[in-house]
């Protein structure tokens, strides 16, 4: 479980990969190659953190923020830029937004764009699990906006009650849309709520990566141990507006931003790594080189790449 | 009259409606101080006040329930719900609540609500932002369904359905938002239940709504180019349904074509032409037609949405054979 300086420059290779991602889509999306991307640029420590120990086997649901989860799990660059252009080459075939793609191969359960549907939907996954009699574990993604719907308490309930094998994984920013969380989210603490349903909870600096793995598998351990649900909230910040599509940042502050901005994962991680001697500048730098080329052909693959024939529209309405 | 958007003249409306009726009070998410995703309550919090235009938590049971409940003593609520594919979300508090409480209370409780919500395909939005589920709701009686299809009709619906002592289910096409006409000033209402005639023509009927308005009216264009003159019938509501301007029409021209954006089946161009078949059946020279989506949720690509909306297409095609 603790991690080698191996392990640190991976983690650091794949935040980078996300962030050189993120840069590219972000000014991809405004640049009007296709409409309405919510980037997930400063939070990328989640996904990683979260999906780095995971076994395929294991399931993650996502939201509409951050493809940093897909990437981690290893869909190649290409198919989600791809689904960004939403053309053929790309597992949805174009058919639906890119981050509720299904690749069970790789643990990736399907989406939803009902904000907080998804917690009922990944508290089902791991009560089959347990009912298969499989060792798999289920991580739950939401926002911070999630919970205050009733799909939220009734998820978590449930997932509780039956002490069933999942992470409720709450990435708070902090902001659901224009909506500041102490506007929306009444008592002020979204763990606390996790503790009413009698459940293990953590708060997580999000923007550590390594705290956000170690406490995964901490989480991940106990219910594949049979000792049901834990509840992680990560505290972290998206650096750009909610989506291309609009800017409602009104109640952010700039200082806010920048604050955040001070808190880089990537940039924590990298001088982590050569303060203790695991890797030198020029190291991580040909590691950004590397990855730049990466996305680079990624965007050129998705550019080339065709959209679905008109009868794919007609397709898998049945299985 | 003054040249503005559908999301102007809904803008209009509901500032109208706020200035004239203390009881108005409007609801929903990323209303206020964003002005909602299509700017149709824009500006309205700074000049009404946090206290009658709130930016609610993503909690749609919460709010739907709440302004049901806001209803039922008094109050005038207009709910947004960005989507009208959202409704599944607090489709208990709709259909089992808000329909159910005159008829329950034998009228004496009320519930005078607007729910607005965004339907329809175009933009690319895939299967969660852009169905046309109208018939959902007309299959609840206690419900009213509107569905303006230009922004003269989006103001004086509106006003007509914060009037109406009932719950009113408001669906914008969002790709209307953006289309701009000449829109009357000051308040009128346009009366629910009454059709507008589009345009006018003796060989075929085609009726429709919403952002199927603009389909019928170019394809009654071409046709007129062939020689074909074609009646195009809005209906702005469909509960409740002009049944009278639409038999009216069909014993005019013999010849009914359904036109609307969503799936066939079980969408209301069945209901209309059952209507016609039981009471002008001696009038039709042909059978009567649907022109609607193939049974398929909207697909995300503009290519693969295209398939959804080849209705379009179709609608042309559908008229020359119905005369032929
Ligand atoms: C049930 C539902 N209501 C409203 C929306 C519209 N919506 C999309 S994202 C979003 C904000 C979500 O905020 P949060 O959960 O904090 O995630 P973040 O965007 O901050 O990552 C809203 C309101 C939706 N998709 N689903
Ligand atoms: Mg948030």
């Amino acid at each position: 479980m603790s991690l080698s300086p191996q392990d640190l420059k991976q983690l650091f290779r794949r935040l980078l990969l996300i962030r050189r991602f993120e840069e590219e889509a972000f000014r991809l999306a405004v640049a009007g190659k296709f409409s309405n991307y919510h980037g997930g640029m400063g939070q990328e420590a989640i996904p990683v953190g979260v999906c780095y120990g995971l076994k395929p086997t294991d399931n993650t649901m996502i939201t509409h923020r951050g493809l940093g989860v897909l990437l981690t799990r290893g869909v190649p660059v290409g198919e989600i830029f791809a689904g960004l252009y939403a053309k053929e080459s790309c597992p949805t075939r174009g058919r639906h937004p890119i981050f509720h793609m299904a690749a069970p191969e790789l643990g990736i359960l399907a989406g939803t764009t009902m904000v907080g549907s998804v917690i009922p939907l990944a508290t089902g996954a791991a009560l089959a699990a347990r009912i298969q009699g499989k060792p798999d574990v289920t991580i739950s993604f939401f926002g911070d906006g999630s919970v205050n719907r009733g799909d939220f308490h009734e998820g978590v309930n449930l997932g509780a009650v039956r002490k069933l094998p999942i992470v409720y994984f709450c990435e708070n920013n902090f902001y659901a849309k224009s909506m500041p969380l102490e506007a929306s989210t009444a008592g002020g603490s979204i763990i606390a709520r996790a503790q009413g349903y009698g459940l293990p909870s953590e708060l997580v600096d999000g923007n550590d990566v390594v705290a956000v793995y170690e406490a995964t598998q901490r989480a991940v351990a106990r219910a594949r141990a049979g000792e049901g649900p834990t509840f992680i909230e990560c505290l972290t910040y998206r650096w750009t507006p909610h989506s291309t599509a609009g800017d409602r940042e009104f109640s952010r502050t700039a200082e806010e931003l920048a604050s955040w901005k001070a808190k880089c994962p990537i940039l924590r991680l990298r001088k982590q790594l050569i303060e203790a001697g695991h890797a030198s500048a020029e190291e991580l730098d040909a590691v950004d080189i590397d990855i730049q080329r990466e996305v680079a052909e990624g965007v050129e693959f998705a550019e080339a790449a065709p959209y679905a024939a008109p009868e794919v529209a007609l397709e898998n309405v049945y299985v | 009259m003054a040249r503005m958007s559908y999301a102007q003249a809904l803008n209009e409306a509901h500032r109208i409606a706020m200035h004239d009726d203390p009881r108005v009070f409007v609801l929903g998410e990323d209303i206020g101080v964003y002005g909602g995703i299509y700017r149709v309550t824009k500006g309205l919090q700074a000049e009404f006040g946090e206290q009658r235009v709130l930016d609610t938590p993503i909690s749609e049971i919460a709010i739907t329930g709440a302004a049901v409940g806001a209803a039922l003593v008094g109050s005038r609520p207009i709910l947004e719900i960005g989507f009208v594919d959202f409704v599944g979300t607090c489709w208990d508090q709709v259909f089992n609540q808000a329909a159910k409480f005159s008829y329950m209370t034998d009228g004496r409780a009320s519930v005078p609500l607007v729910i607005r919500m965004a339907c329809g395909a175009g933009l690319g939005y895939g299967v969660h932002h852009s169905q046309s589920l109208e018939a959902w709701f007309t299959h609840v009686p206690g419900l009213k369904v509107v569905m303006p299809a230009t922004p003269a009709d989006a103001k004086g619906l509106l006003l007509a359905a914060i009037d109406d002592p009932n719950p009113v289910i408001f669906l914008e096409h969002k790709f209307l938002y953006e289309v701009k006409d000449e829109v009357p000033d000051g308040r009128y209402t346009v009366p629910l239940g009454k059709a507008w005639m589009a345009r006018e023509g003796a060989d075929v009927t085609i009726v429709s709504w919403s952002g199927a308005v603009p389909w019928a009216l170019k394809a009654a264009e071409q046709a007129a180019a062939e020689g074909i003159e074609c009646e195009v019938l809005d209906l702005r509501s469909l509960v409740p349904l002009d049944e009278d301007a639409i038999v009216a029409s069909v014993e005019k021209t013999g010849r009914l074509i359904v036109c609307h954006e969503a799936c066939t089946t079980g969408g209301f161009g069945a209901e209309v032409i059952a209507r016609v078949v039981t009471r002008a059946f001696d009038f039709l020279d042909a059978e009567p037609l649907r022109v609607a989506a193939p049974d398929i949720p909207v697909p995300n690509s503009l290519p693969l949405e295209a398939v959804y909306l080849g209705t379009r297409e179709r609608l042309l095609e559908a008229v020359r054979g119905i005369v032929s």
